[in-house]
C-alpha cells in the first residue's frame, strides 16, 4: 500500500506545483504574490483561445468517432465470434504502437506525396499531388485526428470486448431466444449494458488526446498550435517571467480534464440509475 | 435467418479493420529500405541498405539504446505489477478501509494529462535532485502505468480470492508459502497482462521521458523523433520497425511464459 501512496503523492505533487506556480508563487524566481492575473491574462490572449479550441476539437471529434467505430468493431468481433486468436492480436497491435511511430506512417500515407495521394493519382482522381487535400501540417488537423483514430478505435474495441462478449452470450442471447431480432437485442440489451466499458474508454481517450503532445507537435500546424504544444513552448522559454503563464495554461488543461471527468461521472450515474431503476418498476 | 444475413457486413467491418491496422506496418517496412521513391510511383524506384548501416553505426548506439529502453520498461513493468499486487491484496484480501477510494485514486493519472503531470513533476524532481536521472524517469513512467496495473491486479485478486490460500494455512503452510504456492499461480495471467501493459506504456513514453530525463536518458521512442522532424522517412521508418519488432519480441516471450504457466498448472 505504501508504494502506491508514494506514486500517488508524485501525481499530487505535480498538481500542487502547477497550481502554486500558476497562482504566481515561485520564490526561486522572486515571485511571492498570489494572484489570478496569470490565468486572466492567459485567457485574454486570442491565440490561447484559438489553440484551446483546436485541442478541444481534435479530442472531441477523435474520441466520439473512435467510440462509435470502436463499438462497431467490437460488436462485429462478438457477433462473428472472433474474440480470440488472430483478430484479437490484430486489435491489440495499435495499443503497443506509440504515437511517435504512428506519426511516421501517417506521413507516409496521408501527406500530399504519400501513398494515398499516389493511389488517387493512379486511379485518375487527381492530376497532381497539389490537388490532394492537405491533411497534415494544416490548421484543420485532419491528419492528427485520423492518426488518433488508428490507435483509439482498437483501444476502445479491446477495452469493451470482455464485457460486451459476456453480456452478448448471456443476456443478449436470452433476448433473442425470447424473440428479439439481433438488432433489437443489440441496441436494447447488449449496447446499454456495455456502456460502462465504452464510456470509460471514451473518457480515457478524450482526456488523453486533449492533453497529448506528440502527434500535434509532429503532424500539426505552426499556427494555431494544439494547446499542449503551445504550453510546452511557453514552459521552456528561458525567461522566468513566462513560467507562471505556462503553469496557468497547465492549470487550464487540468481544469478542463476535470470537467470532462465530472461530466462523465454524472452521465454514468444517471445511466446506471436508469438501468437499475428498471428493476423496481 | 437474419443472423446469417448480417454476418457478411460484420466480416467486411473486420476485414477493413485488419487492412487498416496492418497496412501501415507494411508501409514502414517498405520505406525502411527505400532509396528513391519519386512521385507518382506506387512502388519505390530503388532500394538501399543505408538505413541498416546508419542504424548500426550511425550517431546513436542502437544496441545500448535498445538495451536501456528494454531495461527501463522491464523495471517499470516489475515495479508497477508488484505495487499493483500489493495494493490489490491490501484492498481485496485484507479489506482495508477505503477500498473504493483506492480504486478511484488509482485512476488519477488517467485524468491528469501526461503533459500536465510531466511539467508539474519536473519542479519536484529538480527539488529532489532527481531530474535527468533514471530514477526520475522510472517514477514518471510508473505514474503512467499504475492505473492499468492496479485495475488489472484488483480484478484478478478479487476473482481469485483467498479461500484456497486460507485452506493451505489451515493445513499448516506459512502465510508466505500459501501465497506463493497457492495464490500466485492463479494470479499469473493477471500478473503477466499487468506487466505487459506497464512495459508497453513505459517503452512508448516520449514526453515524460523528455522532461524527467532532460534528454540525458535516451530511449528508442526518444531518439527516433529527430528523424521524423527532419523528414527522413527511410530512417524514421526503420526506427519505427525496430521499435514495433522489439516490442513484439518481448510480448511473444510474455505470451510464451503465460502458456508455460497455464500448462504447468494442469
Amino acid at each position: 500500500m505504501l508504494p502506491f501512496i508514494l506514486v500517488t503523492l508524485a501525481v499530487l505533487a505535480a498538481i500542487v506545483n502547477i497550481l502554486v506556480q500558476s497562482l504566481g508563487y515561485i520564490p526561486a524566481f522572486g515571485l511571492h504574490d498570489i494572484t489570478l492575473k496569470y490565468y486572466i491574462e492567459t485567457l485574454k490572449r486570442p491565440e490561447v483561445l484559438e489553440s484551446l479550441c483546436v485541442s478541444l476539437r481534435i479530442s472531441i471529434v477523435a474520441s466520439i468517432d473512435a467510440a462509435v467505430i470502436g463499438t462497431l468493431v467490437c460488436a462485429a468481433m462478438v457477433r462473428t465470434r472472433r474474440t480470440k486468436g488472430g483478430m484479437l492480436y490484430a486489435v491489440r497491435l495499435p495499443i503497443l504502437v506509440p504515437h511517435t511511430v504512428v506519426a511516421v506512417f501517417t506521413v507516409a500515407l496521408l501527406s500530399q506525396s504519400g501513398l494515398l495521394a499516389r493511389m488517387a493519382y493512379a486511379f485518375g482522381f487527381i492530376n497532381d499531388y497539389s490537388d490532394f487535400p492537405m491533411m497534415l501540417y494544416g490548421s484543420g488537423y485532419v491528419g492528427v485526428v485520423l492518426a488518433y483514430l488508428w490507435k483509439e478505435i482498437p483501444f476502445i474495441a479491446y477495452y469493451t470486448l470482455a464485457l460486451m462478449s459476456s453480456i452478448s452470450e448471456s443476456l443478449g442471447e436470452a433476448a433473442e431466444n425470447l424473440g428479439a431480432s439481433p438488432l433489437k437485442s443489440f441496441f436494447h440489451v447488449t449496447l446499454p449494458m456495455s456502456m460502462p466499458a465504452i464510456a470509460k474508454s471514451f473518457l480515457i481517450v478524450l482526456v488523453y488526446s486533449f492533453g497529448a503532445y506528440e502527434l500535434p507537435m509532429l503532424l500539426g500546424a505552426t499556427t494555431p498550435k494544439a494547446f499542449p504544444v503551445y504550453t510546452y513552448i511557453a514552459f521552456i522559454k528561458p525567461d522566468f517571467k513566462d513560467r507562471p503563464y505556462a503553469m496557468a495554461m497547465n492549470g487550464i488543461t487540468l481544469i478542463i480534464a476535470l470537467i470532462m471527468t465530472v461530466c462523465y461521472a454524472i452521465i454514468m450515474h444517471r445511466m446506471m440509475k436508469r438501468l437499475g431503476g428498471g428493476d423496481n418498476e | 435467418m437474419s443472423k446469417a444475413d448480417r454476418k457478411p457486413y460484420m466480416n467486411a467491418v473486420l476485414i477493413l479493420t485488419l487492412v487498416i491496422i496492418l497496412l501501415p506496418v507494411l508501409i514502414m517496412i517498405v520505406w525502411s529500405f527505400t532509396a528513391r521513391w519519386p512521385w507518382p510511383n506506387i512502388m519505390p524506384e530503388s532500394w538501399t541498405t543505408r538505413t541498416i548501416t546508419e542504424l548500426l553505426y550511425g550517431s546513436n548506439d542502437l544496441v545500448s539504446i535498445l538495451g536501456s529502453s528494454v531495461l527501463l520498461a522491464v523495471i517499470v513493468a516489475v515495479l508497477g505489477t508488484v505495487i499493483g499486487l500489493m495494493t490489490a491484496r491490501a484492498t481485496e484480501i485484507y479489506r482495508i478501509r477505503g477500498r473504493r477510494v483506492v480504486s478511484y485514486v488509482a485512476l488519477l493519472p488517467l485524468i491528469v494529462p501526461s503533459t500536465v503531470f510531466a511539467m508539474g513533476f519536473q519542479v519536484t524532481l529538480i527539488r529532489m535532485g532527481l531530474n535527468d536521472t533514471m530514477t526520475g524517469v522510472v517514477i514518471s513512467h510508473l505514474v503512467a502505468a499504475l492505473p492499468y496495473c492496479v485495475t488489472i491486479m484488483m480484478d484478478v485478486t478479487a476473482s481469485v480470492g483467498d479461500r484456497l490460500e486460507l485452506q493451505a494455512q489451515v493445513l499448516g503452510a506459512s502465510p508466505a508459502r500459501s501465497f506463493f504456492d497457492v495464490s500466485l499461480p492463479e494470479l499469473l495471467p493477471g500478473i503477466l497482462s499487468s506487466a505487459s501493459m506497464a512495459f508497453i506504456i513505459s517503452y512508448g513514453q516520449y514526453f515524460t521521458t523528455l522532461l524527467a530525463g532532460g534528454g540525458k536518458i535516451k530511449t528508442l521512442a526518444l531518439v527516433m523523433v529527430p528523424y521524423i522532424q527532419e523528414g527522413d522517412r527511410a530512417l524514421s521508418s526503420i526506427y519505427a520497425v525496430v521499435f514495433v519488432g522489439s516490442a513484439l519480441v518481448v510480448f511473444f516471450v510474455i505470451e510464451l511464459m503465460m502458456h508455460r504457466a497455464m500448462k504447468g498448472e494442469r
